[in-house]
């Protein structure tokens, strides 16, 4: 029975109706932020708010590598030294040609009346969040518009391409990964100069896409920014051949290719804010 | 019904234990402790809502999905329908889940976790291939009319007026 001062039937829209409603209001969000873009104000908004937040939040798991660093083993650290005196003598030889070619370049550029190089700066950031997501080809970082960042810049790592700024905040900025499917990245084959384009295939994957069956592509070789959509630098290398497929329908082969960044373990990266000059994006 | 929804526990404790789970989910997890953490903030609402029903409803899991949508990154929207549809899921099976000893209660919540994770997948689809127009939900009035007409065509045909007169 129904107490005092309580109706027996309840005067309010059903749990059924009230689900269709937030539902219809959760579809009409997705529908003005993909469509429109109307919800910007808000996202920008929660980054503001939330930025101190994952600042602090970061702090055990820093402290936590610290002391991981502090107790690494004396061998390791030895090894490690031997692999770095041996690297820096490698690459002690190789300076001394690269300037030598650097000089002849700038004086052949002078010759040719031509500008020279800009200058490439990067900006360094570290991994601020990472996405747990069934399309998370993404991550956020702790620089943002403050640092000079702005949408469409080329993020790389030690080893290769990262990504590219897709969202930029004042104190952060999201990059979507090349391995994300709606990236696409203009590359050619380090071996034989052949251009194509790389997308995500998700699972930190990514796909050459349109080789005509005929390519010269074998596993192995390396794709590299080719440079031509004047948003990536060229020579950045993007990922390498794992395998090669010829379906049986369709005109291009099946290239599957691993990213050689480390999308999923980097923790600092470099964002390149001066790209071509006046005519990055 | 039952003595929760008679003794509600202080809306401190359920706003300290949300916002808890919310700083839980901003650290930087990654690699396998990504793939595997917990979806913190999902988990705490839905312990509200099947205790607190009065008090942890649709309004409170749409904003923390609107929360959950910004750290992906993803569009607004995905996880606070998501969200939605795993608090109606909660209520709908509330008195139910409340019989059982938490080892089953977890066995019977399992279904929801994936319901709700299904319903991100489904509406980040929708949401990286938006479908054309929306000149397709035409189809709707244009059907209602054709039942109209052929409801009240044969109710003609069989010599009954078009309105019920009693």
């Amino acid at each position: 029975m129904a107490a005092a001062g309580q109706f027996m039937f309840v005067r309010r829209l059903g749990p059924a109706a009230r689900l269709i409603i937030w539902i219809v209001l959760g579809l009409a969000c997705v529908v003005l932020d993909t469509r429109y873009h109307a919800l910007e104000g808000l996202r920008s908004g929660l980054s503001v708010l939330l930025q101190p937040v994952r600042e602090t939040t970061r702090a055990p798991g820093e402290v936590a590598s610290e002391l991981g660093g502090f107790f690494t083993r004396h061998r390791t650290l030895q090894k490690e030294r031997d692999a770095l005196l041996a690297e820096q003598r490698r690459l002690r030889a190789a300076l001394d040609t690269a300037a030598d070619v650097a000089r002849e370049n700038v004086e052949l550029r002078a010759m040719l009346q031509l500008d020279g190089l800009p200058g490439q700066k990067a900006v360094a950031a570290s991994l601020l969040y990472q996405g747990h997501d069934w399309f998370a080809q993404r991550i956020t970082l702790d620089r943002g518009a403050r640092a000079g960042l702005r949408e469409g810049l080329p993020v790389v790592d030690g080893a290769g391409l990262v990504g590219q700024v897709m969202r930029v905040y004042p104190g952060t900025s999201e990059v979507m990964l090349v391995s994300n499917s709606e990236q696409l990245t203009p590359v050619y084959v380090e071996r034989t100069g052949q251009r194509g384009l790389a997308a995500g295939s998700g699972q930190g994957r990514m796909e050459l896409r349109y080789m005509p069956t005929h390519t010269d592509v074998r596993p192995g070789d390396r794709l590299l920014t080719s440079g031509i959509d004047r948003i990536y630098p060229s020579g950045i290398p993007v990922a390498r051949v794992l395998r090669v497929t010829r379906p049986q329908a369709g005109p291009y082969l099946r290239i599957e290719c691993a990213p050689l960044a480390g999308i999923d373990r980097a923790r600092s990266v470099l964002v390149m804010t001066s790209v071509t000059g006046d005519d990055a994006r | 019904m039952s003595t929760n929804e008679r003794n509600p526990v202080g809306v401190g404790r359920i706003a300290g234990s949300l916002t808890l789970a919310v700083l839980l989910e901003q650290m930087s997890w990654s690699g396998w402790a990504l793939a595997l953490r917990p979806d913190f903030v999902l988990v705490a609402l839905l312990f509200w809502a099947l205790y607190q029903p009065l008090r942890v409803g649709f309004g409170v899991a749409f904003a923390l999905g609107l929360i959950a949508d910004f750290q992906d990154g993803v569009a607004f929207g995905q996880y606070a329908t998501a969200y939605v549809i795993g608090v109606y899921l909660v209520q709908f099976l509330r008195l139910r889940l409340l019989q059982f000893d938490p080892l089953r209660q977890a066995a019977q919540v399992f279904p929801i976790l994936l319901a709700v994770q299904v319903v991100v997948l489904l509406v980040g689809w929708l949401s990286i291939n938006p479908p054309g127009g929306l000149e397709i939900l035409l189809v709707v009035p244009s059907s209602v009319a054709l039942w109209f007409l052929v409801a009240g065509f044969l109710r003609l045909w069989h010599g009954k007026s078009l309105r019920d007169t009693a």
